[in-house]
């Protein structure tokens, strides 16, 4: 059993700045930045609250500095906890030292020793170690070299590296380098991995490759995975749940789908999906009794199952966010069509990526090439006339001042884009 | 075109005009040193009457000059060699362990306290040994500091300067992941030291061995000044006393043991150079 549990985690940086900074603004304990800054220094991390399951692959994801590989970092002991608790597999792991805490990490730079061979880089920690003797009780040992062999042989074979044991880490590639770095950590079948951004280092066709491998060592490794990156692709990819961080706050905890279909919040909204959620402004108002969204000089009636979720919600301004898969083209004179001008066009294949300008807002669509009148497959020319509507049933609705969700347990229809060049 | 030849012409000019003049720089530094080899194979009357003059058949002696070095008066020349190779390896071994721990240590904390010994550190290189050298011998005296076994110790006090600067310029180039990889996978503060963070330093302490061993097997004025002269001499003190009667100074067998004293460093150097350079220029960069 390897549960990771993290019950109101909070790390300070001790910060001369900070009591300057406080008492320059005068207020207590005021956000003068992103980050906090209070009088013992600047909160990089709080209220961080997860339970992780044993053998769960769990993502910390978030833009640079919003406290991911702090929180990483703190699981790992290599920062201390200013509050709050952190258990691994039921024990209170606060105080104890990284290397009792049964864990392996997996570094950005890879960080092998560069004085070693690959097989001793994979076979240091195993040298390290001691374990039980069998036939002392109470009494422990250390591995023999024929055990350690076995283990670091295994671990080799597993990630396809056995021909450059005798190799030192300045004579091999990133992705080569990386897969020793992995094979470090898997060598020793920890409870816990921790990796903070191992792909972010390698290019981006490498990248894609060793993501794929991760996924199938996965099931090749018995362990729970906490996982941080800035790219929410591998997020959305490798993990089970992904947790989405901001400013040292979490932000959401959930599946990739539940994420990517019901974002709490504009942050989350705006950060997942590629490409990204485009948003309106807009009012929220009621009708006759009938609640009507008021963007982009229409009034468009909103779904009964919407209407029902946003009773409880005053009138007022909203932001209304629609990803670009869920926008389709229809003619000029369709109920609710939008119109706007082309900026440019990228064909990828079997989707083209429209961005247009409308009232002098960016606007991104994604549009299956096969929804697309032929004449249409090579681009759409910057500067003519496009006309579009929403799927209504998959818009998102946020409060314009607290950016949080008005709307979120309705089930999201398939996207549906008309063809275009019909009369 | 022409411009270019005349540029290329100019340019050949200039570079012979640099290899003269650093020709003439290096004969000017390789001089004193080619005229102890020379004067230490004439008899000591040509010595002064024939400084710069090559060897004759009159003036040269062989190696009567090195033998004479080497047995003369009461003190045996290899027992001053062997006080000199136990100081040497001693101190140079205390200050390679003593100051790459520290700097290691003032590296990675970074506190104010770790901040004030590095600027100290720094500063004591700036301090001259004459400033200090009357009560350094009092105290050594005090502190039974003057043997060969125990003058290791301020050997490290002055040595400790420059070698954690060195030492501290090469470890901010080391990845604090490698050592919190280590940290993980088992190791403590100690064992990060000895089995990850000193065999990255190699290259560091060789150029700091090499720059160390030069200097104390050099030396002259701090074991005059601090060893108990009746019973232990150095190299460089022993050549101090090739006095005959009369106070007259043999100057043949002086030079002869001159050069048996700097030849070790010679070849060291000759074989360790890219280390020396590379050392000293990590901890002037980054340093």
């Amino acid at each position: 059993m390897a549960e990771v549990v993290l019950k109101d985690l909070k790390k300070i940086y001790p910060s001369q700045d900070g009591k300057r900074r406080k008492h320059q603004k005068g207020a207590s304990g005021e956000k003068t930045t992103n980050l906090q800054i209070t009088d013992e220094g600047v909160v990089a991390v709080q209220q961080f609250n997860i339970e992780i399951k044993d053998k769960e692959f769990i993502v910390l994801v978030g833009p640079s500095g919003c406290g991911k590989s702090t929180t990483l970092r703190m699981i790992a002991g290599l920062e201390d906890i200013s509050c709050g608790e952190l258990y691994i597999d039921g024990k209170l792991m606060n105080d104890v030292p990284p290397k009792d805490r049964d864990i392996a990490m997996v570094f950005q730079s890879y960080a092998l020793y560069p004085h070693m061979t690959v097989y001793d880089n994979m076979a240091f920690s195993l040298r390290m170690r001691k374990v039980p003797d069998e036939g002392k009780e109470g009494r422990t040992r250390k591995l023999t070299e024929m055990e350690i062999n076995e283990k670091v042989m295994q671990a080799a074979e597993i990630l396809g590296i056995t021909e450059y044991l005798s190799r030192k880490p300045k004579a091999l590639s990133g992705g080569q380098r990386q897969r020793v770095a992995i094979g470090r950590a898997i060598v020793r079948s920890p409870k816990v991995f921790l990796m903070d951004e191992p792909l972010s280092n390698l290019d981006a066709k490498l990248r894609n490759q060793m993501r794929a491998e991760l996924i199938k060592l996965r099931e090749r490794v018995d362990g729970t995975f906490v996982y941080v990156t800035h790219d929410q692709t591998e997020a959305m990819t490798l993990g089970d749940r992904i947790v989405i961080m901001k400013d040292g706050f979490i932000q959401q905890v959930g599946t990739p789908q539940e994420v990517f279909d019901h974002p709490t919040n504009l942050f989350v909204a705006g950060f997942i999906g590629v490409p990204q959620m485009n948003f309106f402004d807009a009012e929220l108002k009621r009708r006759d009794g009938v609640c009507v969204v008021a963007v982009a000089k229409m009034d468009i009636a909103v779904p009964a199952d919407m209407a029902e979720e946003l009773r409880a919600v005053p009138t007022g301004p909203v932001t209304l966010g629609i990803r670009p898969e869920h926008i389709s083209l229809c003619d000029a004179d369709a109920p609710n069509a939008i119109t706007g001008r082309v900026d440019v066009s990228e064909m990828m294949g079997s989707s083209v990526h429209v961005h247009a300008t409308v009232d002098g807002k960016d606007v991104v669509m994604v549009l299956r090439t096969l929804d697309i009148a032929e004449e249409f497959h090579g681009s759409f020319k910057s500067g003519m006339d496009i006309s579009f509507t929403f799927n209504f049933s998959s818009v998102h609705l946020f409060d314009r001042q607290t950016g949080k969700a008005l709307i979120g347990n309705r089930i999201l229809e398939p996207s549906k884009s008309g063809p275009i060049g019909k009369s | 075109m022409i411009a270019s030849h005349g540029t290329r012409l100019r340019e050949k000019h200039k570079k012979m005009a640099m290899t003269l003049a650093f020709a003439v720089i290096c004969l000017i530094y390789i001089m004193p040193v080619a005229l102890v080899l020379l004067n230490s194979f004439k008899a000591n009357a040509y010595v002064n009457t024939e400084t710069f003059k090559l060897p004759t058949s009159e003036s040269f002696v062989g190696f009567r000059n090195y033998i004479k070095g080497m047995t003369f008066g009461n003190y045996p020349f290899l027992k001053a060699a062997f006080y000199s190779f136990v100081i040497t390896v001693a101190s140079s071994a205390l200050v390679l362990l003593c100051t790459s721990m520290a700097a290691w240590y003032i590296s990675r904390v970074g506190s104010a306290f770790c901040k004030m010994v590095y600027y100290l550190c720094v500063f004591s290189m700036v301090v001259p040994f004459q400033m200090v050298m009357f009560t350094l011998a009092k105290t050594a005296d005090t502190l039974n500091l003057n043997t060969p076994w125990t003058i290791p110790v301020i050997y490290l006090g002055f040595g400790a300067g420059l070698s954690v600067f060195m030492f501290c310029g090469f470890v901010k180039s080391i990845p604090v992941e490698i050592e919190e990889a280590a940290m993980i996978d088992g190791c403590n503060p100690l064992q990060t030291f000895f089995k990850v963070v000193l065999p990255i330093m190699k290259p560091t302490y060789i150029s700091v061995g090499i720059l160390e061993v030069m200097w104390i097997w050099n030396d002259y004025l701090l074991p005059y000044l601090v060893l108990d002269r009746t019973k232990y001499m150095t190299i460089p003190i022993l050549i101090q006393y090739l006095k005959g009667s009369y106070g007259t100074v043999d100057l043949g067998a002086t030079m002869a043991l001159i050069l048996l004293t700097i030849l070790p460093v010679i070849i060291v150097y000759i074989f360790c150079q890219k280390y020396i350079i590379k050392g000293v220029a990590a901890g002037a960069v980054k340093g």
